[in-house]
């Protein structure tokens, strides 16, 4: 096969009217995760969200649409620092294959009685899949997951 | 509050020997260890490296001036977990620095390898978030680009690895 890579960066910003620590928590706790942090509502499950909080620990969740493919995150956490920072690398497959290598990191930053939460991805997209335009989008569906999830 | 710095490079360089020849200069752990991890000014106190996908490569080393430049004995530490091989074309892995136990950078990087006439042409992509005191992007580009020129000489000696 042909390979090739594309490299993209892309920051989104977003203010949560909720202290850092409820925030941080949404990302630091698996039942509270996995009430935000999945594919569209239609998807099937194909493994239970497993989330091992720790640096070096790892987290895995896989889905998709019941006519393929399975969509699977792999995360490994590489920097904590409780309310304030989480550096993660993940690893996208579609069905078998590798589609994407990415970093991202999570700050929460108080503001006010608030949170000024930032994500920064910087990826590598493998062998023409996917796009960093998809993934920006898919990842902001998931941060308006996650303002749902806080404001309940 | 912590801070976090967030940064990318690239740096291309071309290698007389075949994209197998550059690639094992990778894959081999004597070769890797020859131009990655030796230098002049350098204690290794240790290193090892397991080459295959999810594997990980583990070093620490102590600069010997490190009193001077720092101001207190000082031991950096190196983890890396290799996320893709593709042989002789692509390896792509995360890596974290630690400096006396506190990490100060996380970092994903891409190598490249295509053949260029009777070369190599390697690309290489780093993208990083450097915490409180770490060394910043443009001083992780000069470092490997050092590291880049030991890896010519090293592949400049002929060895077959």
């Amino acid at each position: 096969m042909r390979r090739s890579t594309t490299h993209a960066t892309f920051v989104i910003e977003r203010a949560y009217p909720h202290a850092p620590a409820k925030v941080f928590a949404a990302f630091a706790d698996l039942q509270s995760k996995t009430k935000w942090f999945g594919g569209p509502e239609e998807w099937q499950k194909a493994s239970e969200h497993t989330l091992d909080f720790r640096v070096g620990g790892k987290e895995s969740l896989s889905g998709g649409p019941s006519d393929g493919p399975v969509h699977t995150y792999n995360a490994t956490y590489w920097d904590i620092v409780e309310n304030e920072r989480i550096v993660s690398a993940y690893e996208m497959h579609l069905d078998k294959t590798r589609i994407s290598v990415s970093l991202a990191t999570m700050e929460f930053k108080p503001n006010g009685s608030g949170t000024t939460f930032v994500l920064t991805e910087q990826g590598v997209f493998l062998d023409g899949y996917d796009d960093t335009g998809e993934r920006e989008r898919g990842t902001r569906e998931l941060l308006n997951q996650l303002e749902v999830y806080l404001d309940q | 509050m912590t801070t976090t710095t967030h940064g990318s490079f690239v740096i291309e360089g071309r290698y007389d020997a075949t994209p197998q020849r550059v690639f094992a200069a990778w894959s081999d752990p004597v070769a890797k260890r020859a131009w990655f991890v030796e230098g002049d000014g350098w204690e290794i106190q240790s290193y090892e490296i397991d080459f295959r996908e999810g594997g990980t490569e583990k070093s620490r080393f102590r600069p010997l001036k490190g009193e001077e430049i720092f101001g207190e004995k000082t031991i950096f530490g190196n983890e890396t977990v290799f996320n893709e091989i593709v042989p002789n074309e692509r390896i792509i892995f995360t890596y974290s620095m630690d400096r006396n136990g506190v990490r100060f950078s996380i970092s994903l990087a891409s190598a490249e390898f295509s053949a260029a006439g009777s070369g190599t042409r390697m690309v290489f992509t780093e993208h990083g978030a450097w915490f409180d005191g770490g060394d910043g992007p443009q001083m992780r580009e000069a470092g490997w680009r050092e590291l880049f020129d030991k890896l010519d000489q090293h592949l400049s000696k002929g060895a077959v690895a």
